[in-house]
C-alpha cells in the first residue's frame, strides 16, 4: 500500500505532470487570448466590414492564436513537432483527396468572400431558384426562397454557374410586352401607354419608358413597353401598369388580340359547308 | 353639425378636437378626416381627382364620413387622447426634380433666378412636448424619378408637376405648395443648358409670408469655373421676396455652413 502511495508522490513530483499542467494552462490561456483577441478585432472593425467578414475575421483570428497556444502545448507534453507536422503533412494529402468536394466548395467560398457578387440580405437568382441570402458560409450559400424554403446551394456551384443579383441597383426596369390588334393605330397605342406610365406614380419620369416596336406576329402587332421603377415598388408597378394598361386600351378601344387561325382548304376544294343552329 | 369653410388662415397649426368627433380637411388635392375617440385617433385620407382650378383652395369641417369609409386609413392606440392635434407642413424627404416650360441656355457669366413650386407633405401629431407623431401624408403623390449620368449612379427623386418659371408672377399661388428661389449663376466660359433641376428639398427649412404663402429659403447654384462642380449653398434666413416670414419647420437635413459641393451633373441636366 506504501509503495502505491510512495508511486503517486513520485509520479506527481516528476516533470511529466508540470509539463502536462502547463500544457493545460496554456490551452485555458490559449482559448481565453483567442476569444478576447478574435471578440476585441471584431468589435474594433465592426463598423467597417460587413457582418460576413467579420465572422470570417472572428474566427480566423480565434483559430491562429489558439492553433500557437495548441502546439505550445504539445510541445510541453513533449511531442516532436517536426514529426507530427510532417505527419500532418501526410494526413493533409489524404483528406485533400478524400474531402475533394469540400476542399472545392471551401476555396470557392473564399473566392465569393473576396470578389463579393452579393452580400447577406440580397436577393439573388441561380437558375430557376431566386431568394434572399441568408448566410454566406465557407462550403455553401443558404437561401430562403419566396416561397419560404431554404435551399443550400454549394459555393462550387455558384462560382461556376451564372447568379444574378436583383438588389445590387436602385432601380429595375419591368418590360411588357403587349400585342394589338393589326387595324390599330401604333401612334395612338403608344400615346396611350405613355399616358398610363406617366399617371402611374410607381413609374419613374427618367429614365424614360422606353417603346420598341418587336415586329409582325402572328396575330398582332407585337410591342416592347418598358418602364423604369424603384427596386422595391417593381412588384406593384408590375400589376399596377398591366391593369392599367388593360383599362386604358379598354376605354380606348383598342384590341388586344388572341391568336386567330383561319382554316383554308386550298381552291381547288369546296369552301366548308357552314350550318347555324338555333338556340333551343 | 356644424359647417364651417375657412379659407383664411392657415391649414396647419393646433387644433382641438372633441371627443367622438371627426374633422375633415381639404388641402389642395387631398381629402384628411381625423376621429378622435377616448383611446386612439384614427386618420384617413384620400386624393380628390375631380378637382377645379382653384386648387388654392383648403377648408375645414365637422364631418359625419368616418375614417374607414377612406381607403388609406390607420389607427393609433393611446392610453387616452388629450385632443390635442397638430397638423405641420414639411418639404418632400427626397430631392425634386422639376422642369422649366422648356428647356433654355444660360450664357457664360450669366445669372438667373428661376422660381420653383413643391408639393408638401404634412405631418400629424398629437400631444405636447414631446408631441408624438402619428402620421406624416403627401397632400399630393408625386411620381418616382431618378436623377444621375446612369442608371447605376444617381438618386431616387420625385418629379415635380409643375414647371419652374422666370418669373414669380408666373407661378400660381397654391396653399399646400411652397415656393424656392433658385439663383443659378454660370461662372464657366460655355453655354449653360438646362433642362432638369435638382432641388434638394430635404436640406431646405420652410417659411410662411404674412399672406399665408409657404416658402423656403433661396438656394445658389454656381457652376465653377474649372472642373466638373458645381456649388449648392443655401441661406440661412428667408428669402427678400416676401415681407414678415416666420420659420414654421426646420430642415429634415441639416447641412452645415449651407454649403455643399456637388458634380455638376447630379444638380443640372
Amino acid at each position: 500500500m506504501n509503495e502505491f502511495w510512495i508511486d503517486i508522490a513520485n509520479f506527481l513530483s516528476s516533470e511529466k505532470i508540470w509539463g502536462l499542467t502547463r500544457a493545460i494552462i496554456l490551452v485555458v490561456v490559449g482559448a481565453v487570448t483567442a476569444k478576447l483577441a478574435s471578440s476585441t478585432l471584431t468589435k474594433v472593425a465592426g463598423k467597417k466590414i460587413d457582418s460576413h467578414r467579420s465572422m470570417l475575421l472572428k474566427r480566423g483570428t480565434y483559430y491562429l492564436i489558439f492553433i500557437l497556444f495548441l502546439i505550445s502545448a504539445l510541445r510541453e507534453l513533449g511531442f516532436n513537432l517536426s514529426v507530427l507536422l510532417g505527419a500532418a503533412g501526410v494526413f493533409t494529402v489524404a483528406i485533400g483527396f478524400a474531402s475533394q468536394t469540400s476542399a472545392s466548395n471551401l476555396i470557392s467560398g473564399l473566392f465569393l468572400v473576396a470578389e463579393r457578387p452579393f452580400t447577406v440580405g440580397d436577393i439573388i437568382r441561380i437558375g430557376t431558384t431566386t431568394g434572399e441570402v441568408l448566410s454566406i458560409d465557407l462550403l455553401s450559400v443558404k437561401l430562403r426562397t419566396f416561397d419560404n424554403l431554404f435551399v443550400r446551394l454549394p459555393n462550387e456551384s455558384l462560382i461556376k454557374s451564372e447568379v444574378t443579383t436583383l438588389t445590387r441597383f436602385p432601380i429595375r426596369r419591368l418590360d411588357i410586352m403587349v400585342g394589338v390588334a393589326y387595324k390599330e393605330d401604333l401612334k395612338n397605342v403608344r400615346t396611350v401607354l405613355d399616358e398610363v406610365a406617366s399617371k402611374n406614380p410607381l413609374c419613374l419620369e427618367e429614365p424614360k419608358p422606353l417603346y420598341i416596336f418587336q415586329g409582325f406576329g402572328e396575330s398582332s402587332l407585337d410591342i416592347q413597353y418598358s418602364v423604369w421603377a424603384k427596386r422595391e415598388n417593381f412588384l406593384n408597378l408590375k400589376n399596377s401598369m398591366h391593369e392599367e394598361i388593360k383599362n386604358a386600351f379598354d376605354e380606348c378601344n383598342i384590341e388586344i388580340p388572341f391568336p386567330h387561325r383561319t382554316l383554308y382548304t386550298g381552291s381547288a376544294t369546296e369552301p366548308f359547308p357552314v350550318q347555324t343552329v338555333p338556340n333551343k | 353639425m356644424t359647417r364651417k369653410t375657412d379659407k383664411t388662415g392657415s391649414w396647419w397649426g393646433d387644433f382641438h378636437i372633441e371627443n367622438e368627433k371627426n374633422i375633415e380637411w381639404r388641402i389642395g388635392p387631398l381629402k384628411l378626416i381625423v376621429r378622435r375617440l377616448n383611446n386612439e385617433w384614427h386618420i384617413a385620407h384620400e386624393p380628390i381627382n375631380d378637382l377645379d382650378n382653384d386648387d388654392f383652395f383648403w377648408g375645414k369641417k365637422d364631418t359625419d364620413q368616418l375614417p374607414d369609409s377612406l381607403n388609406n386609413n390607420s389607427r393609433y392606440v393611446f392610453r387616452d387622447t388629450t385632443g390635442q392635434l397638430s397638423i405641420t407642413p414639411q418639404l418632400a424627404d427626397r430631392p425634386i426634380i422639376s422642369r422649366p416650360l422648356t428647356p433654355f441656355n444660360l450664357m457664360a457669366g450669366e445669372e438667373v433666378t428661376l422660381y420653383v413650386s413643391t408639393s408638401l407633405w404634412l405631418e400629424v401629431a398629437t400631444g405636447s412636448s414631446p408631441k408624438k407623431i402619428l402620421q406624416s401624408i403627401a397632400i399630393q403623390r408625386l411620381s418616382d424619378t431618378w436623377f444621375g449620368p446612369s442608371t447605376l449612379e444617381g438618386e431616387l427623386c420625385y418629379a415635380s408637376t409643375t414647371h419652374c418659371r422666370l418669373n414669380y408672377e408666373d407661378l400660381p399661388q397654391r396653399a399646400h405648395r411652397a415656393i424656392t428661389p433658385v439663383l443659378i449663376r454660370n461662372h464657366t466660359n460655355t453655354t449653360l443648358l438646362l433642362e432638369r433641376l435638382n432641388l434638394p428639398t430635404p436640406l431646405l427649412a420652410l417659411y410662411v409670408s404674412s399672406s399665408e404663402q409657404l416658402w423656403t429659403p433661396q438656394v445658389t447654384l454656381t457652376r465653377e469655373k474649372d472642373g466638373d462642380m458645381a456649388e449648392l449653398k443655401i441661406d440661412n434666413q428667408p428669402p427678400s421676396v416676401a415681407e414678415q416670414m416666420q420659420q414654421l419647420n426646420e430642415a429634415r437635413n441639416k447641412v452645415d455652413n449651407g454649403v455643399l459641393f456637388r458634380a455638376f451633373n447630379t444638380i443640372f441636366s
